[in-house]
Order: C-alpha cells, then sequence, then structure tokens
C-alpha cells in the first residue's frame, strides 16, 4: 500500500502546479486545463484519506466530483466557444469588456 | 331631538361637497342647488336645536379621538348665535350665487367647494375644542385660497389666492404656538380630569385658567390672538382682503365679508376668558381692533373698486368687532354681547352690500365706480336693498348697524373712562368715515349720470330674492333682537365652571367685578341688574354720547352727498384734493404698504435674509456633504483600478488571501487567542 503522505505530496503537487498555471497563463483552454488538475488533486486526497480511514464516503464524493468536473468542464467550454466567436480570440487579457 | 342630528349640520354641506365634486357637471347649475339645499338643511337643524335649547341650556356631545384628543359639539349661546347667522346668510348666498355662477363653465367647482367651507365654517364654530377648531379653521383657509383662486387662469387672481393664503399662514402659526403653549401649560397642571374630559376642551380649559401662570396667558392671548389677526384681517395681516376681491362676487360675500372673517372675531370671543385673564391680553386686542377700525376706514375712501371699497369696510367692521372685544377689559363678559351682535348684523348687511355689488357688477360689468353712475335707474331693487344695507353700515338711527356699531362706540367710553380714550376716539373716527365712504359708493354708484355705456337690466329673481331677505334683516334684526340677544350672549359664560372675578385680578383689570368701578367711574348709579346691563348700561352715560353716533351717521351721509350726490353737491372731489395730494396718494396706495410689504420687507429683507441662508446652506451644509462625496468619489476612482479584469490578477489575491488568512488563524491559535 502506497503510504499516505505519498498521496497528500501527489495531490499538493498537482494543486500547486494546476495554481501556477491559473496565475500565469493567458490561454483560456490551459486555465481550463489547470482548473481540472486543481480538482483531481482534491479528488486524489478524497480517495487516499477514504482508503486509509477507511471510509467509503471519500470515494463516493470523488465521484460526484468527476461527474461535477465533467459538467463544468462542458460549460466552460461551450462559454470559451463563445467568446472566441466574439472576440475571434480566446487569449483572456483581450477579453475585458467587463473591466473599469 | 334635533340635537342628535347637530352632526348633520355639518354632515349635509360634506356631503353636497362629494356630491357637487364628483357628479356635479352632470346636473344643472352645477349642482348649486345641492349646496344650498343643504345648507338650508343645516339651518333647519340649527332653528331645531335653537328651539330646543333656548334660552337656558347647552349642548355637549364628544368622543374620543386620540389619548389625549377628542371630537367632539358644543353649542352654546354663542356658537349657536354663529350657526343661526352662518347658516341662514349662507344659504341666501348660495341661492344668489345659483343666478350668479349659472353658466360659469366651473360652477360645479364652485358650488363643491363652497359646501367644503359651508361644513368647515360650521365645524369651526361648533368644536368643541381647540385642536378640532384649529382643523376646521385650516380648512376654511384652505377653501378661501380656492375660492379666491377660483378664476386661477387670471394672474391677478392667482396672486391674490396666493398672498392669502400666505398671510393668514403667518397668523395660523402663531394661533398653532398658541394652542401649543396651551396645552403644554394645561398638561403640567396634573389635571385630575373626569372621564370624557380633555385638555383642550372649552369647559377644561375656562375651568383651569386661573391655575395657569399670568405670563403664559399672555403668550398664549398674543398666540391666539395672531391667528384672530390673520384671518380676520386685522393690522397688519390685512393686507390679504382686499385682494381677495378678485374672486367671484359670492365669494366675497360669503367669506370675505359674512362668515369666514368673523373667524378670529369668533375665536376670541370663544376664548374670552383666556383674554380676560392674561394681563395685557385684551389691551392688545381693543388696540388692534380699534387701529385697524380707523385704518382701514380711511383706504376705504379712495378705493374706486366697488368691492374693495366693501373689503375696507369689512376690515373696519371686523376691527370695531375686535375693539368691542377688547373694550371687554372694562366692562367684562358684556363685551362678547357687543361684539357677537355687531358681528351677527355686520354679516347681514356686509352680505346684502356685497351680493348688491355682484348685482350691479352682473349688469354693469365692471367693479370700477368711475365707470356706474345712474346705476339706480335700471335696478330699482338693487339700489333701494343696498340703500338699506348701506343706512346700516353707516349706522342710521333705528338700523341694525346703529344698534351694534353704536353700542361699542358707547361703551368704548366708558373703557375710555376707565383706562384709555384712544380707542373711543379712533372708533368715533373710523364711524365718521364709515358713513363717508359707504355713502360715496352708493351716491356715485346709484345716483348721478352714466359715466360709461354699460348693460342697462335687472338681476333675476333667484339674486334679488336674497338681496330682499337680506334687507329685511339688515333693517329689523337690531331693533327686534337688541334687548334678548344681550342677555342670552351674556348667559354663555354662566354655563361654564369659570369665575371672572378671579380671572380679573389675575388679568390685572381695573375692574374689581363687572359693574362696581363702572359706576363708582362715572358716578352714575346704573342698575347691577345681573344679565339685563346690556340696554341699562348705556344709559350710564352722559346725554352727548348717547347722541353721538347719530349725528356722526346723518353727518357722515352729508358730507358724503355734497361730494357725490348730484342733488345736493357742493364740493368737487377733484378739486378738494388734486391728483398729486400726499395724503389722497398715500390713502389710494393704501399706505403704501404694498411698497412697504412687497418691496421693503418681502424684496429687501426676506430675500435678504433667504440669500443669506442660502449661502450659507450651499457653503456649508451641502459644502460638506459634497466634500464628503467628492473624497469618497475619488477614493474609489483609484480603488476601482483592482478591477482589473485581468483573471490571473484575481486567482494571485484569492491565493494570497487564502495564505494570509491561513498564517493568522494558524498564530492565533498558537498564542491562544481563538
Amino acid at each position: 500500500m502506497i503510504p499516505l503522505e505519498l498521496n497528500i505530496l501527489l495531490a499538493s503537487t498537482m494543486f500547486t502546479i494546476g495554481l501556477y498555471g491559473l496565475a500565469t497563463q493567458k490561454n483560456g483552454v490551459k486555465l481550463m486545463m489547470c482548473i481540472e488538475l486543481m480538482l483531481n488533486s482534491a479528488n486524489i486526497n478524497l480517495v487516499a484519506f477514504s482508503a486509509y480511514l477507511p471510509n467509503v464516503n471519500g470515494q463516493v464524493f470523488a465521484l460526484f466530483s468527476i461527474a461535477l468536473a465533467a459538467a463544468e468542464a462542458g460549460v466552460g467550454f461551450a462559454i470559451l466557444i463563445a467568446l472566441y466567436r466574439l472576440y475571434g480570440t480566446i487569449d483572456l487579457d483581450n477579453i475585458n469588456a467587463m473591466r473599469w | 331631538m334635533y340635537a342628535d342630528y347637530a352632526y348633520l349640520i355639518v354632515g349635509l354641506p360634506v356631503l353636497a361637497f362629494v356630491l357637487c365634486l364628483f357628479v356635479g357637471w352632470h346636473l344643472p347649475r352645477g349642482g348649486g342647488f345641492l349646496t344650498a339645499l343643504a345648507t338650508f338643511g343645516a339651518l333647519v337643524i340649527s332653528l331645531g336645536i335653537f328651539s330646543e335649547i333656548y334660552p337656558d341650556k347647552i349642548i355637549h356631545q364628544s368622543m374620543p379621538w386620540f389619548a389625549n384628543f377628542n371630537v367632539g359639539i358644543l353649542i352654546d349661546p354663542l356658537a349657536l348665535v354663529m350657526l343661526l347667522m352662518v347658516t341662514f346668510v349662507v344659504t341666501l348666498i348660495h341661492t344668489y350665487a345659483n343666478g350668479y355662477m349659472n353658466g360659469d363653465p366651473g360652477a360645479a367647482r364652485y358650488f363643491a367647494e363652497a359646501a367644503l367651507f359651508t361644513a368647515s365654517m360650521l365645524g369651526l364654530i361648533y368644536a368643541d375644542n381647540l385642536l378640532q377648531l384649529f382643523i376646521f379653521w385650516e380648512l376654511v383657509g384652505l377653501c378661501s385660497y380656492l375660492l379666491i383662486g377660483f378664476w386661477y387662469r387670471k394672474p391677478s387672481a392667482a396672486a391674490a389666492a396666493k398672498k392669502a393664503f400666505l398671510t393668514t399662514r403667518v397668523g395660523d402659526v402663531l394661533f398653532l404656538t398658541g394652542i401649543i403653549l396651551l396645552y403644554n401649560n394645561m398638561a403640567s397642571l396634573n389635571l385630575a380630569l373626569k372621564p370624557g374630559e380633555y385638555l383642550l376642551q372649552f369647559p377644561v380649559i375656562y375651568a383651569h385658567l386661573a391655575e395657569i401662570p399670568p405670563a403664559q396667558l399672555t403668550l398664549i392671548a398674543l398666540g391666539l390672538l395672531g391667528g384672530a389677526v390673520g384671518k380676520s384681517g386685522q393690522f397688519p395681516l390685512h393686507v390679504w382682503l382686499p385682494d381677495a376681491m378678485e374672486g367671484p362676487t359670492t365669494v366675497s360675500a360669503m367669506i370675505h365679508a359674512a362668515t369666514m372673517v368673523t373667524a378670529g372675531v369668533y375665536l376670541v370671543a370663544r376664548m374670552f376668558p383666556l383674554f380676560y385673564a392674561a394681563p395685557h391680553g385684551l389691551t392688545a386686542v381693543a388696540a388692534v381692533g380699534a387701529f385697524t377700525a380707523l385704518f382701514a376706514a380711511t383706504m376705504g375712501l379712495t378705493a374706486f373698486d366697488i368691492k374693495r371699497v366693501l373689503a375696507f369696510s369689512t376690515v373696519s367692521q371686523l376691527g370695531f368687532m375686535m375693539a368691542g372685544l377688547g373694550i371687554g377689559a372694562a366692562v367684562g363678559t358684556m363685551a362678547v354681547g357687543v361684539a357677537m351682535f355687531h358681528l351677527i348684523g355686520h354679516s347681514f348687511f356686509k352680505a346684502l352690500l356685497f351680493l348688491g355689488a355682484g348685482s350691479v357688477i352682473h349688469a354693469v360689468n365692471t367693479n370700477d365706480m368711475r365707470e356706474m353712475g345712474g346705476v339706480g335707474k335700471y335696478m330699482k331693487w338693487t339700489m333701494y336693498t343696498m340703500l338699506i344695507g348701506s343706512l346700516s353700515l353707516a349706522g342710521f338711527p333705528f338700523f341694525t348697524g346703529f344698534f351694534s356699531k353704536d353700542e361699542i362706540i358707547v361703551i368704548a367710553y366708558e373703557y375710555g373712562v376707565l383706562i384709555n380714550f384712544l380707542p373711543y376716539i379712533f372708533l368715533v373716527l373710523a364711524a365718521v368715515l364709515t358713513a363717508i365712504y359707504t355713502f360715496r359708493m352708493w351716491f356715485s354708484v346709484f345716483t348721478g349720470k352714466e359715466r360709461s355705456n354699460y348693460g342697462k337690466h335687472e338681476s333675476p329673481m333667484i339674486m334679488i330674492g336674497p338681496l330682499v331677505i337680506l334687507a329685511v334683516f339688515a333693517f329689523g334684526f337690531g331693533f327686534a333682537a337688541q334687548s334678548d340677544f344681550y342677555s342670552y350672549l351674556d348667559s354663555n359664560f354662566e354655563h361654564y365652571d369659570v369665575n371672572f372675578e378671579e380671572l380679573s385680578v389675575i388679568g390685572g383689570h381695573v375692574l374689581a367685578g363687572e359693574h362696581g368701578a363702572t359706576e363708582a367711574a362715572t358716578g352714575e348709579h346704573a342698575p347691577a341688574a345681573e344679565g339685563e346691563h346690556g340696554a341699562e348700561e348705556a344709559h350710564a352715560e352722559p346725554w352727548y354720547i348717547q347722541i353721538l353716533p347719530i349725528i356722526i351717521a346723518i353727518g357722515g351721509i352729508l358730507t358724503a352727498g355734497l361730494f357725490y350726490w348730484d342733488k345736493i353737491k357742493k364740493f368737487d372731489p377733484s378739486q378738494v384734493t388734486g391728483d398729486n395730494d400726499p395724503i389722497r396718494k398715500m390713502l389710494l396706495k393704501g399706505y403704501y404698504q404694498h411698497e412697504i410689504l412687497t418691496g421693503w420687507f418681502a424684496e429687501g429683507v426676506v430675500y435678504g435674509t433667504a440669500l443669506i441662508c442660502n449661502t450659507i446652506d450651499i457653503k456649508l451644509v451641502d459644502g460638506w456633504l459634497n466634500w464628503l462625496s467628492a473624497w469618497v468619489m475619488g477614493f474609489a476612482q483609484n480603488i476601482r483600478k483592482v478591477q482589473s479584469g485581468v483573471v490571473q490578477n484575481y486567482v494571485t489575491a484569492l491565493v494570497l488571501g487564502i495564505v494570509v488568512l491561513v498564517v493568522v488563524i494558524s498564530l492565533a491559535k498558537e498564542v491562544g487567542l481563538a
């Protein structure tokens, strides 16, 4: 069995990569990917603790979370496509109509 | 039985008001017959009540309203004579108005407003507490405003309405101040009130006057006097009354001669014990009244507008009534009877004169007496009824005005013997002028040559009828009612728990009682029987004082005749005083009141003060608010840069925020704060 610490280390690494990407990237698709990374790091945590305790609830939640992520990705990409049609780009620096 | 329907005295006109307002224009003549009928109903109920309670009962009905206030009906002799007079005169005027307003597109509005006016005036009269009286008082003021501005498309009418409203408002504020002061003083007495008794009810006020500090009483009295001065057009708040003639003539007759303007006099009569108890209270009333009587009479001499002559005459006669009340300082409650007698008599002959003037204007189509002359040839009825009214106003022997006005002059003499002769002198001069200006008007309208080409026809019978009825009263009322009236009104305050001897000590009056000092001062013995001193005491005066009013009246009429009646004309007015004569100019300009009040006071003092206040308002009050909002806006200008629209910045801020929170919370946990 893989020790809990390694699981947490993996999850936090993934989370940090996702966060870094979110803070630095401009491309909308890349941002979506970063968000997915962060979400999945949370899933890893859920599964890891579920196996560690042991308590099946965590794995159930992970399943929910995956389903939710799928829906979120669907909505997110739909928005990106709409933005592309409007602006001809998905570079978020150029999409600033709501700015002051 | 009629007493149970006392509320209908106000209720019927209110009903007529609602009907005329909403369905008036579907009815013939704007529904004027409804207003006339409603007022007639009120007259019938008033007469019924009169037959029930005369001579020694009163009606007092009351129901709770708020914790400290009630609504109620109080019909005592004072209120009853007013109710009868108002319902009677106003019924006639409404009947007349059915003819006069016929064909006016706003007739429905006129009759609705007139009905509302009637209701509020009647409500004012039989209110049993000061608050209720004040509410109706304001309603009456409102109706006055609406009716003066009835022809609101005419700029002068709109301006006159505004002037009336604002001027009386000055008085009303004083009145309200007086009521509040009175209420506070009554409340601070901590009275143990019986159920059904309230602080502002007249009987309660009367009973506890002596316990209020005299200085406070004077303040209250001056406040109430302020209200009365505003409503009754006394100096210096009289300026609105002559301008109020812009309304239809029926309005002038109804509101500005017979009924509404008497509300001020009625208020002083109603609160007479208070004025009596207040040191200087009655002195102020007498001073205002006597001065106004003379002041307005002089202006009446030069006016060319027939209605303005009558308006100045009204102001002057109201001054007589006020002076009559003020003279109560020397003769006690008898003054109420004398003043009220003049009030009632005046309302008959002044309504008659106004309606007659309306009849003339209706035919001639001008207000200017310089364009009339010789109207009598074509309007016999109007001429003779107006002659009766004029004789009555001038105080010709055995007409109503002779009994009422001259009684005031006679008791003013008593006041003079005891206290001060100034009111007497003022009133005598005013009476001379009254006779002169009244007949100047009558002669120049009805006699002589036609000075312009005017409409030559008599008015319809619906207008002549009320004139004739009023003429009967203007002639006979004084003679018929004289002695009973005084004794009935004298009994007014006997229904209440009020001790005039105690009050006269507080007020510092010369008299200990009502009669003792009068006899001592005049050195003659007057029969002091309670209740009938009205007629008796008059005989205590020297004969020349008794005769003087008759000489005044006849002399005044003859003087006017010498100037204006072509049969005995000796002088030409324009030769006696040239056009540039300073006195004539001053009178014509109304003592430059317009210049002083509008030019100096309104545009100089008030406008100047307003400018200063405006500057303070803009620089200081608005200033710091503007500064604050400018600061907030500047701050927001800077801080809104945070909304960069760059998602990455938001993410960074979010993460940093979480980090800070985590650090702070863990640190707090470390040191044991959380």
